[in-house]
């Protein structure tokens, strides 16, 4: 419990903003084996899915994978000590804080840093999802990349796309399965 | 000097139930916001700049500028912020964990739901569809985080070789990001001094 609350602190001082978080929770739920891949995978389109900030939804969710209802308060609230402590201090030195060329500098750091994070995210759920034993699944890109046409060119909603894709999922890997 | 304090005592009973209102309305957005930070921003934007007019638009704008470049959940950061500048640390808390709780309780639940459906087939195929639109979703978040992130060569040269670190060596996210935030304290330091 005290393991996970470290662990989710550290991920919330490290994150900065939206899907960046997406690789540290990755990272640590893999090297203490709370989850699998696949259940990761599910984490991202559950949070989406569901209202309320990304970053919460996961934390909820992997709390409650590890160590059930508690675990996933302590999740939340090791989540959120960034917001309860460096920005009530900001909310404090208000003025001085925004104009400050710190945090510029780290931001211009830390957000090409994010962009691969993120991007060697992706490639181990390529992995996951678009291959399975005998290669690359065809039907898995097909869906990958008609989804990613509706979201980019057709601006979809993500709540739209997860529940077509989910539609797609049960005609093809179950119904005309058999 | 009375007035004054008439004053100050007003504002101390306004002070809870303000801090109510505002655990209020964060609950509120908290249950019914999809789609992330934006969405929940223009929404407290049309209750409490336009509508209540708590705070002024500029004002909520240099809010958003400093919550997003803080570690942490952006939407958070900035209802602390927000909190903070409307009714105090207690209005600050009061919005972080009025926007916490809905999530809490609504994964909660999906959560147990999704351990008992996970091994029905049809839940499983589904959840094996949205599998592949989930890595779709992330590259465009990770295409708009581009956008701002990689304006510079110097930004794509820190892309690269992060992603250079990340594949051949055995560096932890957590490592990088903070080997990232060094660097910049000491560029910082080194032009102070210049």
């Amino acid at each position: 419990m005290v393991e996970l609350f470290i662990v989710f602190i550290k991920i919330g001082f490290t994150s900065f903003g939206g899907l960046s978080m997406v690789p540290l929770i990755m990272e640590e739920m893999q090297s203490h084996q709370w989850m699998s891949v696949e259940d990761l995978t599910n984490l991202i389109a559950i949070a989406e899915m569901t209202p309320g900030p990304l970053g919460i939804n996961c934390a909820t969710f992997a709390g409650m994978k590890t160590a059930g209802i508690l675990g996933s308060i302590v999740a939340v609230f090791g989540v959120l000590t960034p917001a309860f402590t460096l920005t009530l201090l900001a909310a404090i030195f208000f003025s001085k804080f925004r104009e400050s060329s710190l945090m510029k500098k780290i931001l211009f750091i830390v957000k090409p840093i994010c962009v691969a994070m993120i991007l060697v995210t992706i490639f181990g759920l390529v992995r996951q999802n678009y291959f399975d034993g005998r290669g690359l699944n065809l039907i898995s890109c097909g869906i990958g990349i008609f989804m990613f046409y509706l979201l980019v060119r057709r601006k979809w909603s993500i709540p739209r796309v997860i529940g077509l894709s989910a539609f797609i999922g049960i005609l093809f890997f179950e119904i005309l399965k058999s | 000097m009375i007035k004054n304090r008439e004053e100050e005592s007003k504002m101390k009973k306004i002070n809870v139930k303000k801090g109510i209102e505002i655990f209020y309305f964060f609950f509120k957005i908290g249950c019914f916001t999809f789609g992330g930070g934006w969405s929940i921003l223009a929404q407290i934007e049309q209750e409490f700049v336009e509508k209540r007019e708590w705070i002024t638009r500029e004002e909520l704008m240099d809010l958003t500028a400093v919550g997003r470049s803080l570690p942490g959940i952006m939407i958070t950061n900035i209802s602390m912020l927000f909190g903070y500048a409307v009714n105090g640390w207690l209005g600050g808390i009061c919005a972080v964990i009025g926007i916490a709780c809905p999530a809490i309780i609504i994964l909660s639940v999906v959560t147990i739901f999704y351990d008992l459906l996970k091994e029905n087939a049809y839940c499983y195929a589904a959840l094996k569809g949205i599998g592949c639109a989930v890595i779709p979703i992330i590259a465009k978040a990770v295409m708009s985080l581009g956008k701002d992130a990689l304006k510079t060569k110097l930004g794509w040269g820190i892309c690269i070789v992060s992603l250079l670190v990340l594949f051949f060596f055995n560096i932890g996210n957590v490592v990088l990001i903070c080997v990232g935030v060094i660097a910049a304290i000491i560029w910082w330091i080194g032009e102070k001094l210049w």
